[in-house]
This record gives C-alpha cells, sequence and structure tokens, in this order.
C-alpha cells in the first residue's frame, strides 16, 4: 500500500470514528426526549389504537380499578360510519373549521400586511395585538360568555341597547341554535343540513377573536422574509398594489400559509372549549362527541375510534392541502 | 443507516418494556370478601366534591375542621370541581389500582351505572334502622339499587317554585298559582300586560338540567317518563302532555327563548335580575334570590308549590337532584372514609347549616330551629315529598342524552311533541 493511501486510510478512518463519536453524543442526548415523546405520545396512541377495538370500560373488581377490554374487531368505527349523528357531527366541525379558517386567513393576512409597515408606535400596537392569544381558552369562553348573554345585562345587548340599535326591553339571543337564513327555500336546508347556525357563527367570532394574533403574527414572520428588492423591482416595472400582493407576497408566503393551514386545521377540527362551555351538547363537534362516549358513557372503546377518525380526516385535509399548495410551489 | 438501526432497537426495546409494564386488560374476576381493618393512624383521606350547589367550600372546610379535632387520626384533604367533572373524575378514580379519592359526591342518577360496574361499596351494614326510619324513603330510595344502599343521603336538592310576587299583583293576582292551568293563565296576563317580555325562564339547553325540567313538567302531570320497570312510556300520558305544554310555552312566547341556551345559574340570573317572573329551580336559587348583593328582587322573590295540573292528586309535582356521599371500592381507607360520612351527614352537623340546605333528616326537617331560619320550610317540605326520579339505569347518562337531544329539537320546532316522544322511546329501547 503506497503511503500516501495508508494515510488518507487513516485520516479517513479517524473522520469515520469521529463522525460515529458525534453521532453516539447526539443520540446520547437526544435520548431523554426519545424516553418522554414514546411515553406520552407513543404509548398512549398505540394503546387508544388498541382500545377502539376493544369494548371497553372501566370496573372496580375485588377492590382493583382497572379497564375490562373485549376485542370487537372493527364494530366500534362501523358504528360511527353507520351513524347518521356522527356525519351530522362531521358536517357542524367542517362547518366550523371553514368558516374559521377562511375568516383567520383572510383577516390574518391582512392584519399582517398592516403591522408589516412602518408606522409610529408599531412596537406597541404588535404587543396589544398578541395579547388575545394570552388569554386562557377558558376563560375567552366564559368571557364570551357574558358578551352574549342574552339578557339586558348581557354586555353586547347593553351596548345595543345604549346606542339605541334595540329597544329598551329588546335583546338578541345571540347564540341561538337556529340556521341561518332558515326561511330561505333550499339555502336554509342547507344550513339546516350543515349545522350552520346563528350560535356557531358567533361562537366562531369568539374563537377568531383569540387566535387570530397567531395567524398574523406567524404570517408576518413570513413575510419578513420576502426581499425588499423583488417589490421595488415590480414598482419600477409598474405594478400595482394587488399586482405586488397577488404575484409576490402570496407566493413567497406559501411556505407558511401551508404551515398555519395545516395547524389551524388541527386545531379547529378537534375545538372543544369554547363549545362545551357556553353550548354544552347542543352543538355535537366531533371532540365533543368524543369526550361523551369516553367520559360521560365510558365507552373508551368508542371514544378511542371517534379520535382515531378525526385523526384521519386531519390527515386527509393535510395531504390535500400539502399536494395542493406545496408541491405546487416546489 | 447504522444509526437508524440502533434507534430502532431502543425504541423497540423500550415498547416492549413497556408494554410489558402496562395493566392487564381484563381485570382478573377474583372477588375479595370485605376485610374490617382497624383505621390506621394519621389517614389522610381525599374526597371529591363539586364547588357549584349545595354546601359551598368554605362550609366543607370548616365541617372538615370540626372532624379532624374530634378524630385527630383523620385528615379530609377535597378536591373541588365543578358538577360537570363530577362524573369524569369519579371515573378516572375508579380506573386506578388505588383510589384517588376515597370519598365521592354520588349524584342519584350514577347511582345504578356506580352499583353496576363496582364503584363503590354498598353501606347497608353500616346504616342502622334508626337512622333509616329517620330519613324519607323518597330521598334514601335515590341511592338503592338492587336491594342495597350504594349512598349516604348528604344533599336533599330538587326543585323548588320561585316566583315575583311584585309583578304578579301589577298582573291582578294575589299569590302564586295554584294549578299549572291557572300558572299558564298568569303568564299569559303577565306577556298581555307588557309586565315582562317573558314571563318564565327554564334550563332548556342540552343539559342534564333539562332532563330534569322534562321529568318534573311529566310529574306536575302526575306522571313519569318511564314505567316502574325502567321502560320509556314518554309517548303517552304525562310525557306527551309534559312536552306539548313545554313546546306550547315556547310557541306563545311565554318561556323565554333564551331558555334554549341557558343552564340553571343563567336562568336563575334572568329571575333574580327581574327579567323573568317565574324559575323552576334547584333550591340554590332561595339564597340568591334573597342576596341584595346579587339579587334585584330581594323583596318580592318568593319560593312556592311547583303547581300540578288540574285533576292531580299530589300537591305538587317535582324532581330529585339528591347527592349522597359514597366510598370507592379502590379505596383502601374505608373505614376512616365512612367515619367521615357519618359526620358530615349527621343531623348535628346538618342542624348547624340551615341557612344554606335544606336537611335530609326528618327529625331537623320538623325542627323548630329549621322552621325559624327557613319560612318556606313548609314549601320545601312538600315538593321534596312529592319529587319524581329519573330512572336508575346503568345506562342513564345515554339515556339523558337522548331524552335532552329530542326534547331540545321539539322545543327548537324541529320536530312535534309526539315525533320526538316516538323517536326517544324507538331510540332508548334501541340500546344495547
Amino acid at each position: 500500500m503506497p503511503e500516501s493511501l495508508g494515510r488518507h486510510g487513516k485520516a479517513k478512518s479517524l473522520q469515520n470514528r469521529r463522525r460515529w463519536s458525534e453521532r453516539r453524543f447526539a443520540l446520547a442526548l437526544m435520548t431523554p426526549a426519545l424516553i418522554v415523546t414514546l411515553f406520552v405520545v407513543f404509548v398512549p396512541l398505540f394503546y387508544a389504537l388498541y382500545l377502539s377495538f376493544h369494548k371497553a370500560e372501566i370496573v372496580v373488581v375485588g377492590g382493583r380499578g382497572g379497564l375490562l377490554a373485549q376485542f370487537v374487531g372493527f364494530k366500534n368505527y362501523l358504528y360511527f360510519l353507520k351513524d347518521s349523528r356522527f356525519w351530522y357531527s362531521v358536517r357542524v366541525t367542517s362547518y366550523f373549521t371553514v368558516v374559521s379558517l377562511l375568516i383567520e386567513m383572510v383577516a390574518g393576512v391582512g392584519v399582517a400586511l398592516v403591522l408589516n409597515q412602518e408606522f409610529f408606535g408599531r412596537g406597541i400596537v404588535r404587543t396589544v395585538f398578541i395579547l388575545p392569544w394570552a388569554v386562557p381558552t377558558v376563560v375567552n369562553a366564559r368571557m364570551w360568555g357574558l358578551i352574549f348573554e342574552p339578557h339586558a345585562y348581557g354586555a353586547l345587548n347593553g351596548l345595543l341597547q345604549a346606542l339605541h340599535i334595540l329597544g329598551p326591553t329588546e335583546t338578541i339571543n345571540f347564540l341561538a341554535p337556529i340556521p341561518i337564513f332558515r326561511n330561505v327555500p333550499l339555502v336554509g336546508k342547507v344550513t339546516s343540513w350543515l349545522g350552520a347556525t346563528q350560535g356557531i357563527n358567533w361562537l366562531i367570532v369568539g374563537d377568531t377573536w383569540k387566535v387570530l394574533p397567531v395567524v398574523a403574527l406567524l404570517t408576518l414572520a413570513g413575510l419578513q422574509t420576502i426581499p425588499r428588492e423583488l417589490y421595488e423591482a415590480a414598482e419600477v416595472d409598474g405594478a400595482n398594489a394587488w399586482q405586488r400582493f397577488w404575484l409576490i407576497t402570496l407566493p413567497r408566503l406559501r411556505p407558511v400559509l401551508v404551515v398555519i393551514l395545516v395547524y389551524r386545521t388541527m386545531e379547529l377540527f378537534r375545538v372543544f372549549d369554547i363549545i362545551y362551555i357556553l353550548m354544552a351538547y347542543t352543538i355535537p363537534v366531533l371532540a365533543i362527541e368524543t369526550f361523551r362516549q369516553a367520559f360521560v358513557y365510558g365507552l373508551f372503546g368508542k371514544g378511542a375510534a371517534i379520535a382515531f377518525l378525526i385523526g384521519m380526516f386531519i390527515l386527509l385535509i393535510a395531504f390535500i392541502y400539502i399536494r395542493a399548495i406545496y408541491v405546487e410551489e416546489e | 443507516m447504522r444509526k437508524l438501526t440502533f434507534l430502532n432497537l431502543l425504541t423497540v426495546l423500550v415498547l416492549v418494556v413497556l408494554t410489558a409494564c402496562q395493566p392487564a386488560s381484563t381485570v382478573a374476576p377474583t372477588k375479595v370478601p370485605p376485610t374490617k381493618k382497624p383505621v390506621p393512624k394519621a389517614v389522610t383521606l381525599n374526597a371529591l366534591y363539586m364547588n357549584q350547589a349545595g354546601y359551598s367550600d368554605k362550609v366543607l372546610l370548616d365541617m372538615a375542621n370540626k372532624f379532624h379535632e374530634a378524630n385527630p387520626n383523620v385528615k379530609v384533604n377535597f378536591t373541588f370541581v365543578k358538577y360537570d367533572e363530577l362524573h369524569d373524575k369519579i371515573v378516572t378514580s375508579a380506573a386506578a389500582s388505588t383510589a384517588t379519592y376515597d370519598v365521592i359526591l354520588l349524584d342519584l342518577i350514577w347511582t345504578a351505572e356506580f352499583a353496576h360496574k363496582g364503584y363503590v361499596i354498598p353501606l347497608d351494614d353500616k346504616i342502622t334502622k334508626k337512622t333509616r326510619d329517620d330519613i324519607a324513603p323518597a330521598i334514601f330510595g335515590a341511592f338503592i339499587y338492587k336491594g342495597k344502599t350504594w349512598a349516604f343521603p348528604f344533599l336533599a336538592n330538587f326543585q323548588c317554585f320561585f316566583y315575583n310576587i311584585d309583578q304578579l299583583k301589577q298582573a291582578g293576582f294575589n299569590g302564586p298559582p295554584a294549578t299549572l292551568e291557572e300558572w299558564y293563565d298568569q303568564m299569559v296576563a303577565l306577556k298581555k300586560k307588557g309586565i315582562v317580555t317573558y314571563p318564565y325562564i327554564d334550563s332548556w339547553n342540552q343539559k342534564e338540567g333539562l332532563t330534569c325540567d322534562y321529568v318534573r313538567t311529566a310529574a306536575q302531570f302526575g306522571g313519569d317518563l318511564f314505567d316502574k320497570d325502567g321502560n320509556p312510556i314518554m309517548d303517552q300520558g304525562a310525557g306527551l302532555k309534559a312536552l306539548k305544554f313545554m313546546r306550547k310555552l315556547v310557541d306563545e312566547g311565554l318561556a323565554d327563548p333564551a331558555s334554549m341556551t341557558t343552564d340553571e345559574p343563567g336562568a336563575m340570573n334572568a329571575f333574580v335580575s327581574g327579567a323573568a317572573t317565574f324559575n323552576t329551580n334547584w333550591t340554590f336559587v332561595r339564597g340568591n334570590m334573597l342576596n341584595p348583593k346579587v339579587s334585584k328582587i330581594v323583596k318580592s322573590a318568593r319560593t312556592g308549590l311547583i303547581p300540578p295540573a288540574k285533576g292531580v292528586s299530589a300537591p305538587a309535582g317535582s324532581v330529585s337532584g339528591f347527592q349522597g356521599l359514597a366510598i370507592m371500592a379502590n379505596s383502601k381507607k374505608q373505614d376512616a372514609a365512612w367515619k367521615w360520612i357519618e359526620f358530615a351527614t349527621s343531623p348535628e352537623v346538618q342542624g348547624q347549616h340551615l341557612k344554606s340546605e335544606f336537611p335530609v333528616w326528618t327529625s331537623v326537617q320538623n325542627s323548630a330551629e329549621e322552621k325559624r331560619i327557613n319560612p318556606d320550610a313548609g314549601f320545601y317540605a312538600t315538593n321534596l315529598a312529592n319529587v319524581h326520579h329519573r330512572p336508575k339505569v346503568p345506562n342513564y347518562p345515554q339515556v339523558s342524552t337522548i331524552i335532552m337531544e329530542d326534547v331540545h329539537r321539539c322545543l327548537l320546532g324541529e320536530m312535534s311533541p309526539e315525533q320526538a316522544t316516538k323517536d326517544m322511546v324507538t331510540r332508548i329501547k334501541a340500546l344495547d
């Protein structure tokens, strides 16, 4: 073996050993996090999957509590897939998700564009704008409950009376579970089928108020990565504001928008707090049905099955988003 | 590649270990005979209670301190939750090999479910005949399932009739209605004269309160939603009449449409603000309507009998919402738990809190002290004597869901009372 080749071989071996040592070090650093993830994510996940194929209920026998599980195959899944109430839950959850997303995305991008401009007090406005996000979800729900209170002492009714938009004895029941456009032929039937009620629309307002800052700030972060030169060049070429937004801003924001869409869809599809706190079981979104099956009825197998069905719906939607937006962008 | 292989190996290894550590999927059906152990030294009891209605957390903590003074070796540690969270907490506590909570507050509607699944222990061998004789069978009966008593009565909660006498007088009436028909006439007059926009408010959102209100309205018509064997019969007799009456109140604008999105505290808030003349609600309303900090109708608020329909022999029709104290079957401190239950439910302790709650003991209900403190004790006693229970079946939560869904849809005008009651019967019978 020539000397140079031997030296080269030694150097390579040393490099390999160093790389292997670095990998081991990295692995050692990751191991605690991996074990924690395993405990808090994968074990419960596989256990829930196991439960979804069983008729599972909690019993206490001989002074010891435990889960009594009887294998039922796909029965739990088929139960929901054949149940018209489950499909109503899917429709009403989809309505909440789609309408909320539309408002959040349009308003979020709009607010981000404003916050991206330079104006006096921009730092303060940005700080104040983030505040709703800091409000806990339960507090947010209770707060909107006080605002939507259907009597004269409700904040919104009181305001409308003070402004003489409502008479002194008039009040609005904002959260009334009445289908919108119910007196319009055909449209009323569609809204009723979708579960699009006056109540759910006001709940969307309450929920959007809280999450809009997140959407706007993520979009703002995306906006700040777009080079100013692109806009300057476009201006030189005579592009107007709309063309600059449509041809530069939006395409450049696509990766961020995909992340926001997937994240918000996941959040919205499993909405629970604001609906349960203000409407109890009146709006049976999927998360409320899951809670009811598992914790009210004590049917943990069915609860796990419906949770996995929600997961599959979210996966499907995320797949569609990525195919439609992200790949196209590449 | 080697890194991946190592990671995969590690993952599989941990999974195998964890799977081996998993609790068995089935509980071995071995029955351990109940053993009486002496109360150990320095026991801390974990008790689950609600912080919504009934005895307040302050009162409970005060009771626990007095109990600790009398029993220095036992300390009671409370967890207070909202009523809606109680059931879930109890179920998850039952899932553990050793109970998270030793003593729980058991709503009467869970008696059958908890007894059937073995969550709580029967208390019959601990209850003396003298004790049984001093508590009305209507109260004790709520906690009896398959011949055994699963909780000791703690809260004598039931619905009462609350009204605003000043508004009634403005409408030309001297007093509350004696019958359901008179009640309807009074509501019509109140609305017609513009004294209130909606004379009546109730808790008709899709929650347990709606099922209770439907059971109570059927009781006002002198009947029940289920026969004595637990079969649903709401599509006939009192059940059908009750739903027709509730729907009529909505259609004619006598019941506040906000009822459909309101729970019991919300309905009370509207009543104590003066927005409604009538409210049928649980006993907690009385304390609030007479409290000037929260009520605008302190001087005009009154309690009365829930008016029965003409021809019904009972003087009132109400619904029970009793709650008892029970011992978890997986508790390791059952003797100490019973000591606490004996103390907290005793006539002496209940006699110290007559201002806040109606006692479960007949002797205390009839005492001069109770009559002095609660001038409405007579109405309370009559409403209590005429309570109707919700069905005692292990799958009660599912049964109640069906009732509240169909009643709610009927009140929203999506179904007729006939369709709704028929649907309830069909769906309840189809439950496995």
